[in-house]
């Protein structure tokens, strides 16, 4: 499945992309994280559990993330895999930051997810839609951090 | 006062309607254990390590099992190969050991204290997969380089098979004047009974008996694979009773592994193990139906005159095999495909394959709906093509009613004829309520104002009462298919049946009873009927294929004939008559009296305390050396099947901006034979009806291309709503089959069987001014809306 969108910030590239690197602040902006600590032995990569609500599927999924692909100050890839409540999830993400005229960033996001088990039974209809405000949250989240004071 | 032929209230109704019944959800047992299973989230990968330390240490759980903990029960059997051609048999386990070929395939079980247990830990078990890469399209998969499932089964193929002549065919269609040739894709339906599986399994270790309550509709033939198959143990050491069923459409008549996983559990933790299937366990475990893949070729002349069929089908079997899988797409399908037309040349070839989806085997008509749907659609072809009307292209080409019994050409039957038939008058009754020609001029009228209108005919045949037992062995059947039934009459004259058939809502209960209380003259309250636990009852195969009043009500009678002598015998003794003049008659009252023609001071009541019944239970002053009882086994084995006929047509309006289909009228004609009980017989034809219209509109599996089934809640699939559909209009046409002594044929599936094409034939015929040939099901708004917009821009296919 394919997932996209385009979240604008009106901070500047710069900012954007250096909250992006930020594993704490990548951690607190995802919806329902528990846990987020890095692997060990590998630099961006994490281990995450986060409570998903998603259709009818409701509950805690376990996985790792990856980031990769890394170009400053314009992309990287992230890939995601969990499970849980009978479901796998898998895919990754790219990121890409593009600079506004008259300021502000636009972030454009492509997603590819494999979905299987429960999730992918009784969700698939109410994915993308889930997806799409589980991203607005994400970056909302995002955006709020950076606008906070350090 | 004959109750045959009358709609009496259902004796099994008000059990039913105040909640009384006992499903197998109600029953529970002292120490009784509970268990969840881990099914695979992938369509196709193998099982590289199970860890169930997690899970085993929750409190509650009694145990975690995986497959290595069942290699001494034999893999479930395929009784059904393809017959005459080689199978390549790939079956389930109880769990899976090595590899999954589609979602939902058990890997591992957990036995707990409750059923909330079992599923919180079941989650726990982790298992590393390596997965691979899937096929889910039957066609697809035959392709060289396509993922291959089965080690035994190159390109994926179970068997091909094919019936009819080949050469005579081709030849008979090069020489028409025209050739239709159309791609048909049945798709894939998932049965949902109201009630989904489940068993209960009690082993007792002194003597090794199992006990098992299930969710069966043929009891007798799940102990006898239980047995015979896959424990090896003999059948005194299993009883399989079946509760109340809430449906099963076919879905109930296999064993599946959970079954038998729930069985093997009883005797390993030493307490009885309850499994009940969740809803959505049962989209991806229980089996579905149909999914077939057709190119129909039907060649005709200019006057409407078939001259030949020609039919090439991928069945879409799922990632193993179950129990009669390979029988439906072939002969209950191949052998179909003359329908109610006097075909001269026709051949099918099937390609059985396995594909990375779920299950699928015999639902609600089996085989059949899916022959139906090409024969009905192809007919319709020809009219189109040809530019007559269908009704005409029907008549033309019809068995004629004076042609029974019909032989099928190119030895299609393998040696079975059609019994009886008059096709011609259920059409016309059929056309006759409908108004045919004044809904042609409403029609054109219609059409001029911009409203489309359509109207779809079926004139379907079936094959029912499935069960000539040398017949079926020749197709590959590994067993018998006869009925048996006992009659008992007890020393006050209340009559038991029991019978090896099985009611999970055809109202057995009923129907026998009415049976019963003409023939030997006692009244409806006299006559139970108990079926559905083998202990206790005649072997019998079960209930599907319309068979139960056919071949298990042919049991019954012949057991009340054989009661009726004895009877007869006892009388002639006590009247010191000769048996030759004695008679057993039903009076102006319904009681059944024996006397002695011509003498009415010398008669006796048959089913009463101190009557015949009496005499004969206590055996005080019987003939010569005759036992005791009026009490009589019969087994019946038929020369032939049945074959009901009728017209349903179907009017639709299609909305021309959004591509809704709204079903204005239906009208079923059917011909059934002899019927028993009307009402019974109208609820049938009601739900089968609804089942084969939410084929032709809106039901449909799904799998993604990773064979994810993505269709698998009732929010994602579409059963129909009673509000959906209309009112049906029902007719009858009663032509007794001369193939068995009470005439009946079979009721169970004419609905599913006719109506599928009669709406889609409806719809296409409301798209018929836009060069609409046909449209694939489900006949969705979306794909009606899509067929419509793509025409009116001049498009063309």
């Amino acid at each position: 499945m394919k997932l996209e969108g385009t979240y604008l910030f009106r901070e500047t590239r710069e900012q954007v992309w250096s909250t992006l690197m930020d594993p704490a602040a990548i951690s607190s902006a995802i919806p329902g994280v528990e846990e987020f600590v890095p692997l060990e032995g590998e630099e961006y990569a994490w281990r995450a559990i986060a409570k998903v609500s998603m259709a009818a599927v409701s509950g805690r999924f376990a996985g790792q993330v990856h980031m990769s692909e890394i170009q400053p100050p314009t992309r990287y890839r992230l890939t995601v895999s969990g499970e849980g409540q009978g479901s796998i999830i898998s895919g990754s993400v790219v990121m890409r930051l593009e600079e506004k005229e008259g300021g502000g960033t636009a972030l454009h996001w492509d997603a590819e997810a494999n979905i299987s088990g429960k999730l992918a039974r009784i969700g698939q209809r109410l994915i993308k839609a889930a997806a799409n405000m589980m991203s607005k949250r994400f970056f909302g989240n995002l955006a709020r951090q950076i606008r906070a004071p350090a | 006062m004959a109750v045959v032929g009358k709609a009496v209230k259902r004796k099994e109704d008000p059990r039913l309607i105040t909640g009384e019944a006992r499903y197998l959800e109600d029953i529970y047992l002292h120490g009784m254990t509970h268990i969840a299973i881990l099914r695979s989230p992938h369509a196709h990968a193998n099982i590289v390590s199970i860890n169930s330390e997690r899970a085993a240490a929750v409190p509650g759980v009694i145990g975690v099992f995986t497959g290595q903990d069942f290699m001494d029960v034999n893999p479930l059997p395929c009784p059904w190969p393809a017959g005459g051609v080689d199978n390549n048999l790939n079956t389930p386990r109880a769990l899976e050991v090595e590899k999954v070929t589609h979602v939902g395939a058990g890997v591992a079980v957990v036995v707990a204290e409750d059923r909330a247990t079992a599923q919180d830990a079941v989650e726990l078990v982790d298992v590393e997969w390596e997965v691979l890469p899937a096929v889910t399209d039957a066609e697809e998969a035959t392709f060289d380089g396509a993922p291959q499932l089965h080690e035994n089964a190159p390109n994926n193929v179970c068997m091909e098979w094919d019936c009819g002549d080949q050469g005579g065919t081709d030849a008979a269609l090069a020489a028409s004047d025209v050739v239709v040739r159309q791609r048909l894709r049945n798709q894939r339906l998932i049965p949902t009974p109201m009630e989904t599986r489940g068993c209960i399994a009690q082993h007792e270790a002194v003597n090794g008996e199992y006990t098992i309550w299930m969710t069966s509709q043929a009891p007798h033939v799940h102990r006898l694979l239980f047995t015979a198959f896959i424990f090896g143990v003999p059948e005194n050491k299993v009883r399989v009773i079946s509760p109340q069923i809430g449906g099963g459409f076919g879905a109930k008549i296999f064993m599946y592994p959970e079954y038998v996983l729930t069985t093997a559990l009883s005797k390993k933790v030493g307490r009885p193990v309850k499994w009940v299937e969740t809803r959505s366990e049962n989209y991806i475990a229980t089996t579905h139906g149909r999914d077939h893949v057709t190119d129909v070729e039907v060649g005709a002349n200019r006057d409407g005159t078939i001259t030949g069929l020609k039919v090439r089908t991928y069945a879409n079997l799922g990632g193993t095999l179950s129990t009669v899988a390979p029988g439906i797409p072939t002969t209950l399908y191949g052998r179909m495909l003359s329908g109610a037309y006097k075909l001269p040349n026709i051949y099918c070839h099937v390609t059985g394959v396995y594909t990375n989806t779920g299950m699928v085997d015999a639902y609600r008509g089996a085989g059949r709906p899916e022959a139906t749907y090409v024969v009905e659609r192809a007919v319709d072809l020809v009219a189109s093509e040809l530019g007559l009307d269908p009704v005409d292209v029907r008549r033309k080409n019809f068995v004629p009613a004076d042609s029974f019994p019909y032989e099928p050409s190119d030895n299609l039957l393998n040696g079975l004829s059609y019994d009886s038939g008059n096709y011609d008058k259920a059409l016309d009754m059929a056309l006759e309520m409908t108004g045919y020609e004044d809904f042609r001029a409403e029609q054109a009228a219609a059409r001029a104002e911009g409203r489309l209108l359509g109207i779809g005919l079926s004139t379907y045949i079936e094959i029912c009462g499935i069960a000539p037992s040398a017949w079926m062995f020749g197709e590959g059947w590994g067993a018998a298919l006869w009925e048996s039934a006992n009659v008992r009459m007890h020393i006050t004259g209340d009559v038991v049946v029991t019978s090896g058939s099985q009611s999970h809502g055809q109202g057995h209960e009923t129907s026998i009873a009415q049976l019963v209380a003409d023939e030997l003259g006692v009244s409806m309250d006299q006559v139970h009927v108990q079926h559905s636990d083998t202990l206790g009852t005649p072997f019998g195969y079960g209930t599907y294929g319309s068979r139960s009043t056919a071949v298990g009500g042919v049991a019954v009678w012949r057991s009340l004939q054989r009661i009726k002598e004895k009877a007869r015998a006892i009388a002639a003794h006590e009247f010191e008559a000769d048996v030759e003049d004695v008679e057993y008659v039903v009076n102006d009252e319904g009681v059944g009296i024996v006397q002695v023609k011509g003498a009415p001071d010398k008669s006796k009541v048959v089913g009463e305390f101190m009557g015949i019944a009496t005499s004969a239970a206590g055996g005080w002053d019987l003939p010569g050396d005759m036992e005791p009882f009026l009490d009589e086994t019969a087994y019946y084995d038929p020369p032939d099947c049945t074959y009901p006929f009728g017209t349903h047509i179907c009017i639709v309006e299609v909305d021309a901006e959004t591509g809704n289909v709204e079903i204005k009228r239906y009208i079923a004609v059917d011909d059934v034979g002899k019927v028993i009980n009307p009402m019974i017989v109208d609820g049938q034809v009601h739900g089968g009806i609804a089942q084969g219209v939410a084929q032709a509109l809106w039901e449909g599996a799904q799998y993604d291309e990773n064979g994810q089934l993505i269709s698998g809640s009732m929010m994602d699939y579409a059963i129909p709503r009673a509000d959906l559909l209309p009112s049906f209009e029902l007719g009858r046409t009663e032509t007794p089959s001369p193939n068995n002594p009470l005439g009946v044929k079979g009721a169970g599936e004419t609905g599913t069987i006719a109506a599928t094409p009669a709406v889609v034939n409806a719809v296409v015929d409301a798209l018929s001014h836009l060069n609409v040939r046909h449209i694939d099901m489900p006949l969705t708004p979306s794909r009606v809306w899509e067929t419509i917009q793509s025409r009116s821009n001049g498009g063309n296919s």
